[in-house]
């Protein structure tokens, strides 16, 4: 277990380093940030006063270690905008989208699985095509074209609820169903095939021989064995808890860690981008970790040859 | 009817007594949101910072210059705190203060303030803050001569520059020579939290900022000009145009701004709505890079001036809610606007022979270009490239993302890119000279030289002779539009803010968005 946990934690390092190695190799090559903060009529002598004061005079190589060694030492940076500490100015912003992308993942969770299992128990009845219309709608519209129709029949038309901003928890709704909806179908639609493809199985073809009430085979035999696809979806979900509403946010002018990263792109706030990539990145290498360990704890042949652990995540 | 001072403190007593709830009923005036694109570019609200258009947009409303401008009218400079100017000499104004003003933190407008406003404490940095870069620099370049401030007495000042300045008073109507307290300005912890809520004079007072989100503004009631029409004026991020429509359709936002031409229709078919606003004091062009080695032959660059029909765009982009400009220049300009001055004509014919006469063999030029940084860029370019092509010349447009990206790379590889250029003052100097002189940014990146029209940039920035002025000015047009050109005008901007029909409100010839009582219900 200790090496099995041990490896995971080396790759997940791994991962991590490498995310900042791109964000910061990728940002640096595609503009100039003292130009973008600076304005485009500023005189060249303050953009090179800028560059100097925040040393990207410097070669990229030597603001990389610089980088890189103060990120070992807790220091992600300053916003060249703000001025303030990019953590800072990022945590502030992570409760307005755990806001949002904790109660759309409760959706997700409470829609999606159900709606999943109900259809593959009732396979190609009335019930099955209508959830999987429902499922293949709600994946393949866009969120911004949801969240727009959302908007202009719940607030333009019928005036029930607030079209953005982020001042009530009425506010909310809105972008919470937008998110909810898209996730919820992509859920439905994993859960249906896993459960067709182990409700298809000898060993529930054998427990329904046995006598076994079909309510427990369900419960005992098939939704533990199609699980394991299913919370690999749900841990991409939750590992993008933190950035996984950019357009919603954008849409419905929320003011989460998405429509930061979005003005901070935009004017090539190295600290603030980079700090939001870090985060991200360790979310979604957290949350793989803990799927990985689920793995284990959902299917014990895996938990004892952990090579083939590594081969399903 | 007299008052004694006891029934006065009677009065006061009484209204003490009374409920929150009966005080606050008893103030009718209302709360109205404003659905604006982005409320800063700085994440600050200090105007030495924030030179931007959306900057513009806000900055009346909470804090006000020595020297206010007519923005919904003809443009004019207007008594704002000063209530008189005298001309002492080319270098020198005096300026009389209005006195009974107060800044929204109680204390009385005095000299002291204007003193410190253009102090290094907080414009020349070296004080007692740290003042960020941008400022020192912007500060250098809106006021390139200003030496110093002098107190004559309470209520006076004056502004000393260090080289003649016809336009002096026009300076001190800038965006950026706002008056500031200094009282507040030195209690703030950092600078940062000075510019997050610097303390002014204006109708309305900060309540709350909240960058990327948020700024409210209460109506301050002991503004001079008395109080103002809106007890709460809100101006909220929406980043999407949609959404921005839809928070005025659904009654959340009064106003929203930065509406593209092509949804005015659809708005105004409401009879709920309608949208204010057209031509603005900012004109889009196309610059160009004279050290690339085409473009380093005028020819070339006035066969591509000849190429563009700049009235087609008008009317295919912009419904003909715009216009063509008599080159960059604006008929606020007074008796320095030259109104029998044209573009270069749209003349295909003209064009092709220039080429021939260029030899040019269908070498590439780079036109790189934002998307829709400003209204109708992307199509605007498209339409430019198509033209250009149409008469033989080999424009590659080349999408960015960022001005980083346009200024990137040796300065040979850069060929066209699309600009802006706003006057808020009446006269060409600041505008001309300061951006295309020696000075300018395109002087100084080797973008555009011309040693004539630099020499004629400095006499009018300097020479205090009207006459001798219209004829330097009419001299640079030429030269920068017509002889080696530095530019391509398109167009003026126009600005357009979709709002409700029972709310009488003009629209500024600007971005500034005007919520004073004079241009509320008028």
């Amino acid at each position: 277990m200790i090496r099995f946990l041990g490896s995971r934690l080396l790759r997940a390092a791994i991962t991590i380093i490498m995310v900042v190695t791109f964000a910061f190799i990728v940002l640096r090559l595609s503009g100039d940030p003292a130009q973008i903060i600076m304005g485009a009529d500023a005189p060249p002598e303050a953009v090179d006063a800028f560059r100097t004061a925040w040393g990207l005079d410097q070669p990229v190589l030597l603001q990389y270690f610089h980088y890189f060694g103060a990120i070992l030492q807790g220091d992600l940076g300053r916003s060249m905008r703000d001025g303030r500490d990019a953590i800072v100015l990022v945590a502030e912003r992570i409760p307005a989208t755990l806001a949002l992308t904790i109660p759309a993942l409760i959706i997700k969770l409470g829609l999606g699985i159900p709606a999943g299992i109900t259809a593959a128990l009732h396979r190609n009845s009335f019930i099955d095509r209508a959830v999987m219309l429902l499922a293949v709608a709600g994946f393949t519209v866009p969120s911004f074209v949801l969240g727009l129709l959302l908007v202009l029949v719940f607030a333009v038309q019928l005036g029930w609820l607030p079209s953005g901003g982020q001042e009530s928890w009425r506010h909310a709704i809105l972008p919470i169903i937008t998110m909810g909806v898209g996730g919820a179908a992509v859920l439905a639609r994993f859960t249906r095939s896993a459960m067709l493809e182990v409700l298809g199985q000898p060993y529930i073809r054998t427990a329904s021989a046995k006598g076994v009430p079909w309510r427990a085979v369900v419960w005992g035999h098939a939704l533990p064995n199609a699980a394991i696809p299913t919370v690999t979806i749900v841990g991409f979900m939750v590992g993008s808890l933190i950035a996984g509403a950019v357009v919603v946010e954008s849409v419905f002018s929320w003011p989460g860690v998405g429509r930061l990263l979005v003005v901070a792109v935009a004017n090539r706030d190295l600290a603030v981008v980079q700090c939001i990539l870090l985060l991200v990145a360790a979310t979604m290498v957290t949350a793989n970790l803990v799927v990985d360990l689920l793995y284990g704890l959902l299917d014990p042949r895996l938990r004892n040859q952990p090579k083939r652990a590594t081969g399903a995540a | 009817m007299k008052i004694s001072r006891r029934s006065a403190l009677k009065l006061g007593a009484a209204s003490l007594a009374l409920p929150a709830p009966a005080i606050a009923q008893a103030d009718s005036r209302p709360t109205v949101t404003v659905a604006v694109q982005n409320i800063s570019t700085s994440n600050t609200l200090e105007m030495l910072r924030e030179q931007s258009n959306v900057g513009t947009r806000i900055f009346r409303n909470y804090v006000e210059p020595l020297v206010d401008t007519d923005w919904v009218g003809d443009m004019s400079l207007q008594p704002g705190l000063a209530t008189a100017w005298e001309r002492v000499d080319d270098r020198t104004v005096d300026f009389t203060l209005r006195q009974g003003v107060r800044f929204h933190n109680g204390d009385a407008f005095t000299a002291d303030d204007v003193a410190f406003s253009f102090g290094p404490d907080r414009m020349w940095g070296g004080g007692a803050k740290e003042v960020p870069t941008a400022v020192v620099q912007g500060a250098r370049r809106i006021f390139p001569g200003f030496e110093r401030i002098e107190v004559l007495g309470p209520h006076r000042v004056r502004v000393v520059n260090s080289v003649p300045d016809i336009v002096l008073e026009g300076r001190m109507a800038r965006t950026a020579a706002v008056i500031a307290n200094r009282r507040a300005f030195m209690a703030a912890p950092s600078w940062m939290e000075w510019a997050r809520k610097p303390v002014g004079t204006g109708p309305y007072s900060i309540a709350e900022y909240r960058p990327d989100q948020m700024l409210t503004l209460d109506a301050f009631d002991a503004h001079w000009q008395g109080r103002p029409p809106i007890r709460r004026l809100r101006f909220a991020e929406v980043p999407e145009v949609a959404s921005r429509v839809n928070m005025l359709v659904s009654g959340e936002a009064q106003f929203a701004s930065d509406i593209p031409p092509d949804q005015i229709e659809r708005i105004a078919s409401d009879p709920r709505f309608e949208v204010a606003g057209g031509p603005i004091n900012n004109t889009r062009y196309l610059v160009f890079n004279q050290a690339h080695p085409v473009l380093a032959n005028p020819l070339i660059r006035r066969a591509m001036s000849h190429s563009i029909d700049r009235e087609a765009i008008v009317a295919a982009l912009w419904g003909g809610r715009t216009t063509v400009p008599r080159g960059l220049q604006w008929e606020f300009y007074a008796d320095m606007y030259l109104a029998d001055v044209e573009v270069p004509k749209f003349d295909p014919a003209e064009a092709r022979r220039l080429l021939r006469e260029a030899g040019y063999r269908g070498e590439a030029i780079p036109y790189r270009c934002l998307n829709n940084y400003y209204t109708n860029q992307t199509a605007t370019a498209q339409i430019n490239v198509e033209g250009w092509r149409a008469v033989g010349l080999n424009v590659e447009l080349q999408m960015v993302e960022n001005w980083g990206q346009i200024q990137a790379g040796d300065k040979t590889s850069r060929g066209v890119h699309d600009w802006s250029a706003a006057a808020a003052v009446n006269d060409p100097s600041i505008q001309m000279s300061g951006t295309w002189g020696r000075a300018g940014a395109p002087w100084l990146r080797e973008q555009y030289r011309n040693e004539e029209f630099g020499t004629l940039a400095d006499e009018l920035e300097t020479s205090m002779d009207r006459p001798r002025r219209r004829i330097v000015w009419r001299r640079m047009l030429e030269i920068i539009e017509r002889e080696d050109p530095g530019y391509v005008v398109l167009h003026r901007n126009a600005n357009f803010t979709a709002k409700r029909r029972d709310i009488a409100w003009r629209a500024a010839q600007s971005f500034v968005m005007d919520f004073r009582a004079s241009n509320w219900g008028a």
